[in-house]
């Protein structure tokens, strides 16, 4: 298939590189040229524009920073329109960002699906993301041979948005899961007792979960690399708020949550991993 | 002083006519025309028309893209303000909103005051209400004694933005006594007590506040009908946790009150006094 990829950064450049991998023919455009570079080494053709990048080709994806990215990305993608053209955004963006932008593409007579990923720099290097999909039967349909070669969990969740909405849900779930890790950690610490054990014990009961198990080691270690950088959880946690204001949606948790990241971007750990949260709870018992 | 309004709503309308009471000559705009009647002022066209004509412009209105819009949108006010007149902005809106309108009016020489107020529409027509102004000094005090005609407690918070400022810390500590006053009376109500005996007995100590005092006699009541429309605070909190966001500044109970208000929002009941935080607790 032909495809358009339209960002390569940490993420966006393994996933184009997959594409590649899978026999597609793909064309890139990134803001900065020299992250072209690897990608035309690898096969890939360079564009001048998110336009060109589009040009002619029956599948268009973008992998950006943020919802404003994306509207102006796929602004050009819509000046190059060709009827029946599938486009894909796997950023992650507000859901009714996205919606808006589905709608706007639709006026150009493409097909707009949202499929925001999880998994991280590892997983998209692996090709083993997960892929959770808004937007038509048929444009999923279209796009499912590309996400094959980016990603192993692929849901088609629902309309458009609803990649987004599940996206924002993931958020939640992790957000809120790493923080009771941390506390978990935090609470044994305080009471003399051996963090390292209280995880192993966990782990055979029903407190276990993929966080317990990784995060929570990389707690142990007290390695803060990211992974996953704080400033981007608040990120996705902010679009949960600002989702749920709208909504009129009491989200407790979230919110205390979403607060406990601000805090760590405000303290100047924002490119650490969120796992960083345990340093902020020790802070603010007297454990640091 | 020729001083135009633009937003004669619940606060707007007293606040304009107070001014006029002083002697200045008034000048008015509204989208909608039915909201000037009986008022003794000039009415204008468009925002841009109303700049023509005055020295002095208040704009009372509801978010930070409606001010926005009336400031700087075509027929805005910018187009027709002349250089050295004072845009005087009592909404409250996102700092960063303030600050973006103050920077656009410069570039033609027309100068801003964030003044945002507290004290509600009873402050409005008594003329008490708090003021916390942002902006230049001097631009101040050549507004003051418009300023003075609406309320008694007038402060130069800083720079442009800072009256905003000042008003997110306002609505952080009101609803959020509020929040605790209607948990002190769903608490007293779980525990088989008369709320009116409990919030009597409060006010004579440490913990007695307006809040209380006010909220907590509608809470009492069960007079639930606005008041301060709840969905005002609802949007107020918005702004407030983007600018604790945008600030890197943990915000916590203020997060949790959002949650409430959100609910709040959920049941319908928006248009009501924000005391009705009593009812969501009582949905649990």
């Amino acid at each position: 298939m032909k495809i358009g990829f339209i960002g390569l950064g940490i993420m966006g450049r393994p996933m184009a590189l997959n594409l590649i991998k899978g026999g597609h023919a793909v064309t890139v455009w990134a803001r900065r040229a020299e992250s072209m570079q690897p990608l035309l080494e690898a096969g890939a053709q360079g564009a001048a524009s998110p336009a060109e990048a589009a040009r002619g080709n029956e599948l268009v994806i973008s992998m950006v920073a943020d919802a404003p990215d994306v509207a102006e990305v796929m602004r050009g993608v819509a000046s190059a329109a060709v009827a029946g053209q599938v486009a894909v955004d796997m950023s992650t963006i507000a859901p009714a960002a996205a919606r808006k932008i589905g709608e706007d593409l639709a006026a150009a007579g493409i097909d707009f699906v949202d499929a925001p990923v999880s998994g991280g720099e590892v997983g998209a290097i692996a090709g083993t993301l997960s892929i959770m999909a808004g937007g038509s039967d048929a444009a999923f349909a279209r796009a499912k041979p590309a996400f094959a070669c980016m990603g192993k969990n692929i849901v088609h969740v629902g309309a458009s948005g609803a990649g987004q909405v599940t996206k924002a849900a993931n958020q939640i779930v992790t957000g809120m899961g790493v923080l009771a890790v941390a506390e978990a950690f935090a609470f044994a610490a305080k009471n003399g007792v051996d963090q390292g054990k209280v995880r192993e014990a966990l782990l055979g009961g029903f407190a276990y979960s993929k966080i317990l198990e990784n995060h929570g080691q990389r707690m142990l270690d007290r390695n803060f690399k990211p992974g996953f950088k704080s400033w981007m959880h608040e990120k996705d946690l902010n679009i949960v708020m600002q989702t749920a204001h709208e909504l009129g949606l009491c989200l407790p948790g979230s919110a205390a949550t979403a607060q406990m990241f601000n805090a760590m971007v405000g303290s100047g750990m924002g490119e650490e991993d969120s796992i960083a949260v345990l340093k902020l709870l020790e802070r603010l018992s007297g454990q640091a | 002083m020729r001083t135009g309004f633009i937003g004669l709503g619940a606060m707007g309308r007293p606040m304009a006519l107070h001014v006029h009471r002083a002697g200045h000559e008034l000048a008015v705009w509204a989208r909608r025309p039915e909201s000037l009647v009986d008022l003794p002022a000039r009415i204008c066209a468009s925002p841009a028309d109303l700049g023509r004509c005055c020295e002095v412009v208040f704009t009372v209105i509801t978010s930070s893209p409606d001010v926005e819009g009336v400031a700087l949108g075509k027929d805005g006010l910018s187009d027709g303000m002349a250089p050295g007149s004072v845009l005087v902005d009592c909404s409250t809106i996102a700092p960063e909103s303030a600050r973006r309108i103050a920077g656009r009016l410069a570039e033609k020489g027309i100068h801003f005051i964030d003044a945002p107020v507290s004290g509600g529409e009873q402050g409005a027509i008594d003329a008490t209400l708090a003021i916390m102004a942002g902006g230049d000094a001097t631009v101040l005090e050549r507004v003051r004694p418009l300023l003075e005609c609406l309320g008694k407690r007038i402060v130069h918070v800083g720079p442009n933005g800072a009256g905003q400022v000042a008003k997110a810390c306002n609505q952080m500590i009101m609803v959020a006594a509020i929040e605790a006053a209607a948990e002190a009376m769903r608490l007293a109500a779980g525990a088989g007590v008369d709320c009116a005996k409990v919030r009597q007995a409060l006010a004579g100590g440490s913990a007695a506040s307006r809040v209380l005092d006010v909220m907590g006699e509608r809470m009492v009541r069960r007079d639930f009908s606005a008041g301060i429309e709840a969905r005002l605070h609802h949007k107020d909190f918005g702004l407030v946790l983007e600018a604790a966001r945008r600030s890197g500044v943990p915000t916590p109970l203020a997060a949790v009150v959002a949650q409430q208000l959100n609910a709040l929002m959920a049941q319908g009941w928006g248009r009501d006094d924000t005391s009705s935080l009593l009812r969501v607790l009582e949905q649990a």
